[in-house]
C-alpha cells in the first residue's frame, strides 16, 4: 500500500489541492500504515484506527477557503452545505470542527464526525477525508471537499463580500498566484474523424489527461466520449479522467448489449446529444468558475426551490446556455440535448460544462476553455462590481 | 415477537428487550441473535427455530426496505443461515405489530400459520400436501400475503426455498426444507397497522438523498442498468470480463451467452418491470402474463454452466424451480457437476424432467436433491462440486475477481456472492473501482463490506440500493424512523457483531480454516483467457496469505476460530 500512498500524495501536490509537506495518508490492511507530514501522520493513524475504513487523507488545502467558510459560519452552524451538484449528491453536507472545539483528543472528535460523513473540515488543520474501500476513495473525497469549498466560498464572496480580516489579501493572492491562465495552447489533438478503435481509445485517454493537467477538471469529475458509426466509446463511471487507459467502454447506440452498464452515469445524455447534434465527440467536466456562475440567477420572483432539478428556464453564460438537471437519470439527459446542438456548448446548473466537437476533441476542448475563461472573467468582473458598490 | 410452537399448537407473544433491537437492529441480526440458544441443533430437529424477522425500516417509505430475513440453520451447509426476501409479506407481517415470528416444533400433518393483528392461528392444510407454490398461494387467497413451500420443501430437498406469493424467494440454503420438516406448508400474514416515523422531515430529506443517488447510479437507473433489464444486465458484462462460469467452471466464456442477455430477454419475452412492494428500482422482470423471468445467476447457470443456449428452456427451468420451491443456483450447479461427472451436460428438456425428479426425490433426483457436494462425493469425484461449505458458487468465476474468491470463503453461509458482494467494486465500479486481479487490501475490504452488508441485511434493505446509496443515507432513515441517532460507523460495528456471532456459531459447530477454501479447480486450472484478458488460476499462496490477514483483522486464530470461548457471553 505504500505505493498507493505515494501515488495519491503526489496527486494532491500535482493537482495543487494540498500544500506539499502538509499531507498525511493512512491505510489499514491487517496493520496500520501511515506516511507523510510527521505531525499529521500521528493524527491520521489515530483517526483511522477508530474507523471501519481502509484509507484516510489529512491535508492542508492549498487555499484557505475552507477555513474561511468555517470562520464565516454563524456559531450555531456545524456543517458546510455545499452547492455544487456532485458534492450535494454524494457528500450531502460537510461537518466542521472549529479550533476551540478540538478537545485534547482531536482524533476522537474527528473520528466521531467521520463516523457519519466521508470528510470533515478541521479549522487550522485542513480537510480530513476517509475512503471506505481504497486510498483512492479517500483522495476523491478530499478532492470533492476541496472543490465544493472552493465553489461555495467564491459564490459566498460574490454575495457577501469580504467579512474577515485577511480575506481580501488571500483572495488577491489566490487570483495572482494560484490561478493560472487557461488555454489549449501547446496541446496536440488528433484530427478527426476518428474511426480506428485503438486510436479513439488512445485519444480519449490523452484528452482526459489534458483536462486534468490544464486544470479544467479535477481528477474524477467529468466524462468523455467519441462516437464512430453505431458505437459510443465513453469513459467508465468513477473513472479518473487522467487515467482512462482500460476504463473506456464501447457501447452500441441501439442498446443491443448491456456491456456499457459500467459506463459513465451520463451515457444517456451523451447518446441523446449525439442523436440531435451530429457531433463526433463530447467532453464534460466541472470547471470551477463555470459551476459558480451557473448558479448565479437574477430571477427574483421565482417559486422553484430545487434549482438543480426543477428549473425549466434556459439562461445564458456568454454564448453557453445554462439548464438544470441532476446527474444520470436526474433530468440532465433531457434538458441538455435540446440546447446544445447550436452553440455546441452548454452548462448544467451547479454541475459543469458539456462541449462538442464536430470531428475531434480540439474543438470540444477549446470550447470548454472558452466557457471557463468567460465565466472566470465574468466572475471577477462581478466581484469587482460588488466591492465597488460596497465601497460606494 | 410472536412465537408459535407447532408441536403443542400454541402461540404467544414475547417482548424482545430493547437492548437487543438496538444492538442487532432487526432482520438478519435479530434472527441470528435469537438463534443463540439453538444454533447447535440439527436443521431438521423439530426444536430448531425458523425465524421470520422484519427490519426497523419495514413499513416506512424507505426505498427498498420492505423486506424481511428468514433465519435458521442450513441443512445444505450446516452453517447458520439467513436469507432476505421482498414482496408484500414483510410489510404485512410488520403491520400485524410483529417484528419477529419464531416458529419451533413440528406438526405431524401439513399446517399453515395465519398471522393477523389478533395473533396466530394454526390451520390444517392437509389438502395442500404435494401442491406447487402457485397452487398453495391460490388456495390461501384472501389471507393476505403468503410464504409457502412446494414439493421440494416438503420432501426435504436440501436446497429447497421458501417462496413468497409474489414470486420472491428465500433461497440458497434450504430453509424450505427446514420449514417442510416442521410440517409447515405456508405462513400467511395480514396486518394493517401503520408504522410510526419519529421525524418525518428528516426522513424525507434522507429519502430524497437516496433517490438522488439512485438516479446518479448507472447500475441502478442507467439506461443499461438493472431497473431496465433486471440482473441479466450482467450477462454481457461477465462475458466481456471473461468470468462467466461455463461447463461447470471449466471455462469462463460462453460464446452463446448473448442468447440470454438482458436485451435478449426483453426482446423474446417482452419483459416488463416488476419487483418488490414499494421498491423504486423494480429490478425483477416478468412476461405480460405475469410469469417471472429469471435473474442473472439463474440464466447463467441454467445456460453457460450447463452448456445450454436456449432461452426458452432456461425460462421454463426457472419457472419450474419456482413452482417446486427449489433454489435455481444450487439446482443448476448440481446438474452441472453431475453432467461433468457423466461426461455430458443435459439438454433443456432433460433438465426439466430431472428438476421435477429432484423435487419429488425420485429416481436419479433422489441423489441430486442433496446438492452438488454430496452428489460429487457419492460419485467419487468430490472435486467436481463447485461449492464452498457445500453451497454452490453463483455465476461469478472467482478467477476473474480475487475479492470474490476470498469472500466466497469467508462468507458465513458458504459460497455466496451477497455477503461482502465485491462484484460491486471489482466489476461494477461502485462505490469505487478496485483491481479485480489483485489481492492487495482485499482482506480489509472484505471484512468492512461484510460488516456493512450485515447491517444492510438487518435494516433490512436491498443490496442493490448500495450501488448508489451508502450507510450514510440509511443511517439517516433509521435515525429519523426510530428517533434515536445511529451513525454509519455504529451500523458497521453492529454489522461486525453480527458477522462474528455467525462465525462463532459456525466455529462451535466445527467449521474452521479447512472450510474456508475454494474448490481445487480454481487453484490449478486457468479460465478462458483472450481478448487481452489473462485469466490464470488463483495463486494459492496469495489467497492463503490474504485469508490469514482476514483472520487477523477479525481477531481470529490462524485456524480461523475464536481464541476466546466466551465471546458470545460478552455480546449483548
Amino acid at each position: 500500500m505504500f505505493d498507493q500512498i505515494a501515488r495519491y500524495m503526489n496527486k494532491l501536490i500535482t493537482d495543487r489541492s494540498a500544500l506539499a509537506g502538509k499531507i498525511a495518508i493512512a491505510a489499514q490492511d491487517d496493520v496500520l500504515i501511515v506516511d507523510g507530514n510527521p505531525a499529521l501522520t500521528h493524527l491520521a493513524g489515530d483517526i483511522l484506527a477508530r474507523l471501519s475504513c481502509l484509507g484516510l487523507v489529512v491535508a492542508a488545502p492549498s487555499l484557505p477557503f475552507a477555513d474561511f467558510l468555517v470562520a464565516r459560519a454563524s456559531r450555531e452552524e456545524s456543517c458546510i452545505i455545499p452547492r455544487d451538484t456532485e458534492t450535494r449528491t454524494f457528500l450531502h453536507d460537510i461537518p466542521f470542527l472549529r479550533r476551540e472545539e478540538l478537545g485534547e483528543n482531536a482524533a476522537l472528535d474527528i473520528a466521531r464526525l467521520l463516523g457519519s460523513r466521508k470528510g470533515v473540515v478541521v479549522e487550522g488543520v485542513g480537510i480530513v477525508a476517509s475512503g471506505a474501500l481504497t486510498i483512492e476513495q479517500a483522495y476523491i473525497n478530499y478532492s470533492s471537499i476541496f472543490h465544493s469549498t472552493f465553489v461555495k466560498y467564491l459564490q459566498d464572496l460574490l454575495h457577501d463580500g469580504f467579512l474577515l480580516p485577511g480575506e481580501a489579501e488571500a483572495f488577491a493572492g489566490f487570483r495572482r498566484d494560484w490561478l493560472r491562465p487557461l488555454s489549449a495552447d501547446g496541446l496536440s489533438f488528433r484530427l478527426g474523424p476518428l474511426a480506428d478503435p485503438a486510436v479513439i481509445l488512445d485519444e480519449i485517454a490523452t484528452v482526459g489527461r489534458y483536462t486534468v493537467e490544464r486544470g479544467l477538471v479535477d481528477s474524477f469529475f467529468g466524462n468523455i466520449s467519441c462516437r464512430t458509426g453505431d458505437v459510443i466509446y465513453i469513459s467508465q463511471t468513477a473513472a479518473s479522467l487522467d487515467a482512462l487507459a482500460g476504463c473506456i467502454d464501447p457501447v452500441p447506440m441501439d442498446n443491443s448489449s448491456t456491456f456499457g452498464i459500467t459506463a459513465s452515469s451520463e451515457l444517456l445524455a451523451h447518446r441523446r446529444i449525439y442523436e440531435v447534434s451530429g457531433a463526433a465527440v463530447i467532453l464534460h467536466g466541472h470547471p470551477k468558475f463555470a459551476v459558480v456562475m451557473s448558479m448565479e440567477c437574477d430571477e427574483t420572483e421565482c417559486t422553484v426551490k430545487d434549482c438543480w432539478k426543477d428549473c425549466d428556464r434556459v439562461r445564458m453564460l456568454g454564448d453557453a446556455p445554462v439548464v438544470a438537471g441532476e446527474i444520470g437519470a436526474g433530468g440532465l439527459a433531457k434538458r441538455v440535448p435540446p440546447v446544445i446542438a447550436g452553440p455546441r456548448r452548454a452548462v448544467v446548473y451547479g454541475h459543469g460544462v458539456f462541449t462538442l466537437g464536430e470531428k475531434d476533441f480540439a474543438e470540444a476542448f477549446q470550447a470548454m476553455v472558452e466557457v471557463e475563461n468567460w465565466c472566470r472573467e465574468e466572475y471577477f468582473r462581478r466581484v469587482a462590481e460588488r466591492l465597488t458598490a460596497c465601497r460606494g | 415477537m410472536l412465537r408459535v410452537d407447532l408441536t403443542n399448537r400454541k402461540s404467544w407473544y414475547e417482548d424482545i428487550p430493547a437492548e437487543l433491537l438496538h444492538s442487532y437492529l432487526g432482520g438478519r441480526g435479530l434472527g441470528v441473535r435469537l438463534m443463540r440458544e439453538w444454533y447447535r441443533l440439527d436443521p431438521f430437529d423439530p426444536a430448531i427455530p425458523l425465524i421470520f424477522a422484519v427490519g426497523p425500516l419495514c413499513g416506512t417509505p424507505a426505498p427498498t426496505a420492505a423486506r424481511l430475513t428468514v433465519v435458521s440453520r442450513s441443512p445444505l451447509t450446516g452453517t447458520i443461515y439467513d436469507c432476505s426476501a421482498g414482496g408484500r409479506f414483510a410489510w404485512r407481517l410488520k403491520a400485524t405489530g410483529v417484528d419477529a415470528l419464531m416458529i419451533t416444533g413440528a406438526s405431524a400433518t401439513p399446517v399453515a400459520i395465519a398471522v393477523t393483528p389478533s395473533g396466530a392461528e394454526i390451520v390444517d392444510v392437509s389438502r395442500l400436501r404435494g401442491k406447487t407454490v402457485h397452487e398453495t398461494v391460490s388456495a390461501l387467497f384472501g389471507r393476505g400475503s403468503v410464504a409457502a413451500i412446494g414439493p421440494a420443501g416438503e420432501n426435504g430437498v436440501l436446497f429447497a426455498n421458501i417462496m413468497m406469493g409474489e414470486g420472491n424467494s428465500v433461497g440458497r440454503g434450504g430453509l424450505g426444507a427446514v420449514m417442510g420438516a416442521k410440517g409447515l406448508k405456508a405462513v400467511t400474514v395480514n396486518g394493517d397497522r401503520p408504522v410510526d416515523i419519529a421525524c418525518r422531515e428528516r426522513f424525507e430529506t434522507a429519502r430524497q438523498d437516496v433517490m438522488r443517488l439512485f438516479r446518479a447510479s448507472p447500475v441502478i437507473f442507467g439506461e443499461l442498468g438493472i431497473a431496465e433489464y433486471g440482473t441479466p444486465a450482467l450477462v454481457d458484462l461477465m462475458r466481456q470480463r471473461r468470468m462467466a462460469p461455463t461447463d461447470n467452471f471449466r471455462r469462463t466464456v460462453f460464446e452463446e451467452s448473448g442468447n440470454y442477455s438482458g436485451p435478449a430477454i426483453r426482446r423474446d419475452f417482452h419483459a416488463k418491470k416488476d419487483g418488490c412492494y414499494g421498491c423504486p428500482i423494480q429490478c425483477k422482470k416478468s412476461t405480460p402474463s405475469g410469469e417471472h423471468l429469471p435473474e442473472y445467476e439463474t440464466v447463467s447457470h441454467f445456460g453457460g454452466l450447463n452448456g445450454n443456449a436456449g432461452l426458452a428452456a432456461i425460462v421454463k427451468s426457472n419457472t419450474l424451480c419456482n413452482e417446486l420451491g427449489m433454489d435455481t443456483i444450487s439446482a443448476a450447479a448440481t446438474l452441472s457437476a453431475w453432467g461433468e461427472a457423466r461426461g455430458r451436460f443435459l439438454d433443456g428438456g432433460e433438465v426439466q424432467g430431472l428438476l421435477a425428479d429432484m423435487a419429488f426425490r425420485r429416481g436419479e433426483g433422489e441423489l441430486l436433491s442433496l446438492g452438488s457436494r454430496r452428489v460429487a462425493e457419492a460419485l467419487g469425484r468430490p472435486g467436481l462440486s463447485m461449492s464452498v461449505k457445500g453451497l454452490e458458487l453463483p455465476a461469478y468465476d472467482p478467477r476473474g475477481a480475487y475479492g470474490m474468491a476470498l469472500a466466497y470463503c469467508t462468507s458465513s453461509r458458504g459460497g455466496c456472492h451477497l455477503r461482502a458482494y465485491p462484484i460491486s467494486h471489482e466489476i461494477l465500479r461502485k462505490p469505487i473501482a478496485t483491481d479485480r486481479f489483485s489481492f492487495s487490501g482485499k482482506a480489509r475490504i472484505i471484512a468492512i463490506a461484510e460488516d456493512t452488508n450485515a447491517a444492510v441485511d438487518s435494516l433490512v434493505a436491498c443490496k442493490f440500493s448500495f450501488f448508489g446509496a451508502t450507510l450514510e443515507e440509511y443511517a439517516e432513515l433509521l435515525s429519523a424512523t426510530a428517533g434515536i441517532d445511529y451513525s454509519p460507523q455504529q451500523l458497521k460495528e453492529i454489522g461486525r457483531r453480527i458477522c462474528l456471532t455467525e462465525r462463532f456459531y459456525n466455529c462451535d459447530n466445527g467449521f474452521g480454516v479447512q472450510d474456508d477454501i475454494l474448490p481445487e479447480r480454481f487453484f490449478h486450472e486457468s479460465g478462458s483467457s483472450g481478448e487481452g484478458i489473462e485469466v490464470p488460476p488463483v495463486a494459492r499462496m496469495r489467497f492463503e496469505e490474504e485469508l490469514q490477514k482476514y483472520y487477523r483483522i477479525r481477531g481470529l486464530t490462524p485456524e480461523g476460530v475464536f481464541a476466546d470461548p466466551d465471546f458470545l457471553l460478552k455480546q449483548p
